[in-house]
């Protein structure tokens, strides 16, 4: 333990003595084997505060924003678009250097990121030499070191036109039997990663995409992401959609690797609204009944998911929930991927929502909660271009790079379906509560789910339960503190609620710096009624101004300062922070219940509204101008 | 008759049907044929190391049957595909060519060592990429203006008196509750405009240290600061960063190899671009 979390154990220690101490103070004094404890003399054991508040500091104090689903042009559908950028491209520009996209547009982002998980699809990370004679390195060799003294010597345009020749007639035919011999694009992308792996400064994670689109078209897709190094991810192959479609395969693989290495993976499955009613189907793969081991399996490996990205936002749907007024947000729901066109019956196993109820209902049957997840987003970008703030979005692939008529372009088409490209979404990004920037601690953050996701802007959003929060915890200046000691952060549980105690929440969101102001935060609370039945409900809980509710409940829309002509606004509405302690006012100790936290913007131009202005154009009037962008904490869940 | 078998054209034509029966018998393999297909053992042996790589176990017979029957489909298909022209202007096919081609250039790159001469005149050369960024420590003492109304000036001025007077006010008594931090250590200029916005940050390089001043404005409201240490921007020494400047080194000569080796294959051939007629509409 270091110097400082021993101190805070010890004023743990001494505080948790003490409460004791005074309680038993009218009966007998704590005894031990050497004696009885004399608070006095030991209170030097258990040294006070300190005069700094920040010294013994061990929580997140900083958010590390990041994307975990990122393509380039080493996915064979990114590059059949025509992307040419690969994994140290997508990485040098996740860190804030300025690249040029695929068609040549200079491109950066306006402030790095500090983490990125390079995803590209597992399919494409096989073999592509077979070199079946010998070892390929004696091979290598000498070229290489031909080629180096000709480079040396300023020849090297002429070496590397005899390097082609020569390999290009080396007919390479003797016997590969060890696949470490094989070279993979796999073994590639690892190094690309370690290259670029800065402890402290930039955290590459090693992963993959498993592309399961099972069906015909049902998005059953994961992002896989390693907590370790090369040493590891190398020792075994990434599974591929030719191995199996079934996410339990997808486990399975896990788990051996974990047996095998040592390390630890976990999996972040993506686009439940494409996946036809499957991604958060009531039976398994298979079609059989779910069971206690499958769901303890699929809470194991699949601790977060990803809510909301450029294939539409999947928080909730209005037709799932009528009355919330920001349910109707960047939605894909006509089809699956293929477009082939949703049924009645299948949105109901698609939304985020709806999963974090129907988990509290399987718990009771099961005795395990499946659908026990945090939410995080990302780009899910197939121009190795991570970006997701609508004045610099270059769009899902290269075919819907910046252009004029890039608004008007068919991502999916077929005989029933059309989804136009304007339909995209400029989203998503991950803000991780983790202590340090590697790649350790952000995984350990995601795991724990204390992570939040956002439709773009980076705004940071603090949000704990517990007992005992209360309005004075909302005036201090350092609500984390308050909030880490008094209950606990998102992705957290609460249980067994003590005697007259309802759960509190600490809320606190501040603005992104380059986005627009705060509207409103909200805490949205679901749970299994008595009859067993889900139930939601939104609740306002921050707002800016001095809006009141109206005779409906609803608190009124906050304005719209958007000028769409100029694709600009002005932050005099709404608020750059907001924080508050909301106590659950219908709460039941007998009923399962999770309660996550939504943070809403002002209206700002939408990405359409930008391409609009700097090309001189005019889009259909369905094209939408403004978006209300938003974060979605990990939820907290309450168990009786 | 007898005549024709003395004639010495049969006699050639007798002797090429011998070495041609000879030849079917005994020559070379089926591997020859177009039509036949084997699989060998070597790759047998490949495709089941492929699959323990991945599975952590070696695949039962089923399995294994599995995969060969399925490696004969792909050639067969594959055969067939390519007979039929398929691989051409197969936009993916293509592109994977290329990257096999750029992959080649990437093995002789990767064996290339820099000298510590070489990465030093990299590092003087591009000395902007490297720049330790100037740092900046201070503590900060939030207004909020929507909180203050109309009495904001009395207000900033009563917090700034306060913290200029000797002793100084408790800085954190003063000001509005924030979620933004109210103290930084040593830290970049980026980072200071990640949290604060680029406005707070370029107006805080222009504060003197030592003494509470302000307000500065960011898009969150006002800032008193107080600037307690400052490090100018420097380059570092190559110990400092030879990691990134070797990865950019590296870099720039596999941008550098790629050039040269394309300019060399654009030689062999003749390349001509048509015109785009005037009258279709530019994208």
């Amino acid at each position: 333990m270091t110097a400082s979390s021993f101190r805070l154990f010890g004023v743990a220690l001494f505080m948790g003595t003490a409460i004791s101490v005074s309680a038993f103070a009218q009966e007998s004094p704590p005894s031990s084997d050497i004696g009885i404890m004399d608070p006095a003399a030991s209170a030097h054991a258990f040294p006070k505060r300190g005069f700094s508040p920040y010294a013994g500091r061990h929580y997140p104090t900083r958010v590390l924003w990041g994307d975990e689903h990122v393509h380039t042009g080493w996915s064979a559908d990114a590059g059949a678009f025509g992307a040419t950028l690969g994994p140290e491209e997508a990485l040098r520009f996740a860190r804030g250097e300025e690249v040029m996209s695929s068609l040549g547009e200079p491109a950066k982002l306006s402030r790095p990121l500090d983490w990125a998980a390079i995803t590209d699809h597992s399919d494409a990370a096989g073999v592509i030499f077979e070199i079946r004679d010998g070892n390929p390195n004696l091979m290598a060799d000498p070229l290489a070191k031909r080629w180096h003294d000709m480079m040396a010597a300023g020849q090297g345009g002429v070496a590397a036109s005899e390097m082609i020749i020569a390999q290009s007639n080396n007919k390479i035919s003797a016997v590969l039997k060890d696949p470490r011999l094989a070279l993979t694009i796999w073994e590639k992308n690892t190094s690309i990663m370690e290259k670029y792996n800065e402890p402290g400064r930039f955290t590459a994670f090693i992963g993959y995409e498993w592309t399961s689109n099972a069906g015909g078209g049902n998005n059953l897709h994961r992002n896989v992401i390693y907590r370790d190094g090369k040493a590891k991810a190398d020792q075994v192959l990434p599974m591929t959609t030719f191995d199996s479609e079934n996410p339990e395969d997808l486990w399975k693989w896990m788990a051996k690797w974990e047996a095998k290495t040592g390390g630890s993976l976990l999996a972040i499955p993506h686009n439940g609204n494409l996946s036809n009613g499957k991604m958060f189907a009531l039976n398994t793969f298979e079609g059989n009944p779910l069971t206690r081991e499958w769901a303890e399996t699929r809470a194991r490996w699949e601790p977060m998911y990803e809510v909301t990205q450029i294939k539409g936002d999947g928080e909730t749907h209005p037709s799932l929930s009528p009355s919330d007024e920001f349910a109707n947000f960047e939605k894909w729901d006509q089809a699956n991927l293929a477009g082939v066109p949703k049924k009645p019956g299948m949105l109901e196993h698609e939304y985020a929502r709806q999963a974090l109820e129907e988990g509290l209902r399987l718990e009771q049957t099961l005795g395990v909660n499946p659908f026990k997840f945090g939410l995080v987003s990302g780009t899910d970008t197939h121009t190795g271009l991570t970006t997701a703030e609508e004045d610099n979005f270059f769009g899902k692939h290269t075919g819907v790079e910046p252009s004029a008529h890039r608004w008007e372009h068919d991502v999916v088409k077929t005989s029933q379906v059309i989804v136009k490209s304007w339909q995209m979404a400029a989203a998503g990004y991950t803000g991780v509560w983790a202590t340090e920037n590697t790649r350790e601690s952000i995984w350990d953050a995601l795991k724990r789910k204390e992570a939040y996701s956002t439709t773009g802007p980076r705004m940071t959003v603090r949000f704990f339960g517990g007992w005992d929060f209360d309005a004075k915890d909302a005036q201090t200046r350092m609500p984390a503190e308050a909030g880490y000691a008094k209950g606990v952060p998102m992705g957290g549980d609460l249980q067994h609620a003590p005697d007259g105690k309802v759960p509190t929440f600490l809320v606190a969101a501040l603005k992104d710096p380059l986005s627009g102001n705060l509207d409103r935060i909200q805490i949205i609370k679901g749970w299994v009624d008595a009859k067993g039945a889900v139930q939601e409900k939104v609740y306002d809980v921050a707002w800016s101004g001095d809006r009141k509710p109206g005779a409906d409940g609803k608190l009124p829309l906050v304005g719209d300062t958007v000028d769409v002509a100029n694709a600009n606004w002005t932050n005099t509405i709404g608020a750059p922070e907001l924080i508050t302690a909301w106590k659950d006012p219908d709460f039941d100790p007998a009923l399962r219940a999770f309660y996550y936290s939504r943070v809403i913007e002002i209206p700002t131009p939408r990405w359409t509204a930008y391409d609009q202005k700097r090309f001189n154009i005019k889009m259909d009037a369905k094209v939408p101008m403004t978006v209300t962008e938003r974060a979605y904490t990990s939820p907290i869940w309450y168990t009786p | 008759m007898k005549r024709f078998w003395k004639e010495p054209l049969v006699h050639f034509l007798l002797l090429a049907l011998a070495i041609f029966a000879a030849y079917g018998v005994l020559g070379p393999t089926s591997a020859v044929r177009p039509d036949s297909i084997v699989v060998t053992a070597p790759k047998i042996e490949q495709m089941a190391a492929v699959f323990a790589k991945t599975w952590q176990r070696p695949p039962t017979a089923e399995e294994l049957k599995g995969l060969i029957d399925d490696f004969v489909k792909e050639e067969i298909y594959t055969r067939e595909a390519l007979a039929l022209g398929l691989d051409k202007d197969d936009t993916v096919i293509r592109r994977r060519l290329r990257q096999k081609m750029e992959f080649m250039n990437d093995a002789g790159v990767d064996a290339l060592v820099p000298t510590d001469a070489e990465l030093e005149a990299y590092l003087k050369a591009h000395a902007a990429a490297f720049a330790v960024d100037p740092m900046t420590a201070f503590q900060q003492v939030f207004l909020n203006p929507q909180q203050h109304g109309d009495r904001v000036e009395q207000d900033a001025a009563a917090i700034l008196a306060a913290l200029q007077a000797t002793p100084p006010a408790d800085a954190a008594t003063l000001g509005d509750a924030t979620l933004l931090p109210s103290e930084l250590p040593l830290t970049g200029k980026p980072t200071i405009s990640q949290t604060f916005g680029q406005e707070f940050a370029d107006a805080l390089d222009k504060v003197a240290p030592d003494q509470w001043r302000g307000p500065i404005m960011s898009g969150y409201g006002l800032h008193f600061v107080h600037i307690s240490k400052r490090e100018a921007g420097r380059m570092p020494a190559l110990s400092e960063v030879r990691d990134a400047v070797a990865r950019e080194w590296t870099n720039a000569k596999r941008t550098e190899l790629d050039e040269a080796r394309f300019n060399e294959l654009l030689k062999r051939y003749q390349v001509t671009i048509e015109n785009l007629s005037t009258s279709s509409a530019v994208q």
